[in-house]
């Protein structure tokens, strides 16, 4: 396959999303502007001006009408798609660190920095996905995370829960409506970071990404632990794929250290691994740096990958990828289609 | 100043440049069915560049979803509003191949890489090497001889012979071996880089120096040539044929610079030179896209 490369950014990558539809791919990074591409040939579509800081976070509502963002100037942003117009701004205490709409994009939940006194914060708003509407100014809801900061959330299916990943390597499950916390579980080790939290397609299950290495598939109901992806890097990504049962892991070495190490041991490439075998299938290579994001095409016919270098590379698989299987997945397969006749 | 007023003759590029507006973009059809077009545009010193690119249209139907379909008649904005139709050359471009083939196994193919070059080949230099005496030529190192004190070295000929078992194994046959004795014959006299090592014993064995190292040997080992091959082959399609005969480790498919069209040639190497021994009898002579391949080994690049 043939990555595109798409240099719209100065720094670092911070985050990627996919519309629902993957045939458009939002990216932000620390330089101060969102950039929207079409997935299929790399164009770009244009640029959302308006944050004053670095950008951490970005999510498209289901029907690619709007787009959030959430910035380290301490605001959350709503955005026309289409235009680039900037329609809403709701100012927080502190830095933004993630942002997500849930399944009908009637809320939004951002995730807020522990800084400056205030406590690390999960914050809900409620939105219209409308672009004339007037969007309220009220928080409707607003969990305060005292002992270890959220660093990364998201709604479970039919917004039931929130699930939130904490700077402690605890994941925790709340409720969606009251904000009542119901578990938190230590799942990565102690102190660890939640880099990542990504859902499957109806948001059932969600993998997380650690620093310590490790990638674990997590059901969002009783924040079971179903399976475990171990790396020997550090890990600030993973994704789920759709169509094969795989899962995409991006890592790397500290940003900080790596003028000190060379590309090839600073194990900067896209991780494969088989979601329910648990093994490495392959990897990817091509970033100059640390990967900061990843992200999986909706329809399942590619990924793209975000890095600390500043480029996203957006790839679409070749057959040799759709036709790997296991032998008993074969088997299976076989099977099914002689009973189907 | 009347100098002043006066044009320079050395800034009359600039001024130039300024002053034109760029030319218009030009498009030629080639016989070919190829598009070539011609581009203008000031480069980030403000130069004028001119771009020509060669282009061959095909056309591929997808049946998308009515929103998305509306969604790529979006006008552009921002920074993209002055972009035109297609990706921009600035912020989009197309990286190098990445062969990614999951397989569960990958990590004893990588490691296989690897080593595959430097590493087989010091192997295959110690293979047959052994401890050899200088003086009495028995299995022990020099300095542990026992007869070291009351015995002279043996002269030049066992030297040579032990030689020619630090060469390594290599197919170049009578040639440089022959060359290489007549080099260590005259001892004290120049010998290219190419032909050191060769041993005087003539063991077949000549492999010194080599510009381009590892790739000179790699080709030397296993590598098909193979024509007659479709223009309208991919790598691919050849990795998935010869594949079935052993690991390939590299595939290399002449292309059209300009229409990107297979120019009907193909080398492929293999790991092992009995798989590439199997491939050739087996594929010499495959119908392959409406065409029948030819396979042989390649020749050595002179």
């Amino acid at each position: 396959m043939r990555p595109i490369l798409l240099s719209g950014h100065e720094r670092a990558l911070t985050q990627i999303k996919y519309n629902r539809e993957g045939d458009l791919l939002f990216s932000t990074a620390k330089d101060q502007h969102i950039c929207a591409w079409f997935a299929h040939n790399g164009e770009r579509l244009g640029t959302y001006h308006g944050h004053q800081g670095a950008i951490w976070t970005v999510d498209v509502d289901p029907t690619t009408t709007i787009i959030a963002s959430g910035s380290a100037d301490n605001t959350i942003r709503l955005w026309e798609v289409k235009t680039g117009k900037l329609l809403k701004t709701w100012d927080f205490p502190t830095a933004v660190k993630r942002v997500e709409f849930n399944e009908d994009g009637t809320k939004l939940l951002g995730v807020t920095e522990k800084r400056m006194g205030h406590l690390g914060t999960i914050v809900v708003l409620d939105i219209k996905v409308d672009v004339n509407a007037e969007q309220s100014d009220e928080k409707v809801m607003t969990i305060v995370c005292d002992e270890s900061k959220a660093t990364v959330a998201g709604w479970s299916y039919l917004s039931k829960y929130i699930i939130a990943g904490h700077e402690d390597g605890s994941v925790s499950q709340y409720d969606g409506k009251t904000g009542d916390l119901y578990y938190n579980i230590p799942v990565h080790e102690l102190n660890q970071q939640i880099t990542d939290l990504q859902w499957n397609s109806d948001r059932t299950y969600f993998i997380t990404a650690s620093k310590d290495k490790t990638s674990k598939l997590i059901s969002a109901k009783d924040l079971e632990v179903m399976k475990t992806y171990s790396a020997d890097t550090p890990l600030n990504s993973a994704t789920i794929t759709r169509k094969k049962d795989f899962v995409i892991l991006g890592g790397g070495q500290a940003a900080m250290d790596v003028t000190t190490t060379s590309a090839r041991q600073g194990k900067f490439e896209a991780r494969f691994y088989h979601k329910i075998f648990e093994e490495e299938i392959g990897r990817v290579r091509g970033h100059f740096g640390p990967l900061n994001t990843v992200a999986a095409d909706p329809t399942g016919k590619g990924y793209a990958s975000g890095g600390e270098d500043g480029y996203v590379r957006v790839h679409h698989f070749d057959k040799g990828y759709f036709d790997f299987e296991y032998e008993v997945e074969r088997e299976r397969h076989n099977k099914l289609a002689a009973e189907g006749r | 100043m009347a100098a002043q007023a006066k044009h320079d003759w050395a800034d009359d590029d600039d001024l130039d440049e300024v002053s034109t507006d760029l030319p218009p973009p030009q498009k030629i059809q080639n016989k070919d069915g190829t598009t070539t077009i011609i581009e203008y545009r000031y480069n980030d010193e403000g130069q004028k560049a001119k771009t020509t690119r060669r282009i061959r249209y095909i056309t591929h139907r997808e049946v998308v979803n009515p929103r998305v379909a509306e969604r790529k008649q979006w006008a552009k904005f921002g920074q993209s509003a002055k972009d035109g139709l297609g990706p921009a050359h600035d912020t989009t471009t197309v990286g190098e191949n990445i062969i990614f083939k999951p397989s569960t196994n990958w990590r004893k193919d990588a490691r296989d890489e690897s080593k595959d070059p430097n590493a087989q080949a010091m192997k295959d230099k110690l293979k047959d090497k052994k401890v050899k005496c200088r003086i009495c030529n028995g299995e022990h190192f020099t300095a542990r001889c026992p007869y070291k004190d009351t015995m002279a070295p043996i002269g030049e000929a066992a030297g040579g012979a032990a030689d020619a078992a630090v060469g390594m194994g290599d197919e170049g046959g009578a040639g440089p071996a022959a060359t290489g004795a007549a080099g260590a014959g005259k001892k004290g006299s120049y010998v290219p880089p190419a032909l050191r090592g060769a041993g005087a014993g003539g063991a077949g064995a000549g492999a010194g120096e080599r510009m381009g190292g590892k790739y000179g040997e790699r080709d030397d080992l296993a590598t098909l040539r193979v024509t007659n091959v479709s223009e309208m082959a991919e790598e691919n399609e050849l990795r998935d044929m010869f594949e079935r005969f052993g690991r390939v480790t590299r595939v290399f498919l002449a292309k059209d610079r300009d229409t990107g069209m297979a120019k009907g040639f193909a080398f492929i190497s293999f790991a092992d030179r009995g798989d590439a021994v199997k491939a050739c009898e087996k594929m010499d002579g495959f119908g392959f896209r409406h065409l029948i391949l030819r396979v042989e080994f390649a020749k050595k690049a002179q």
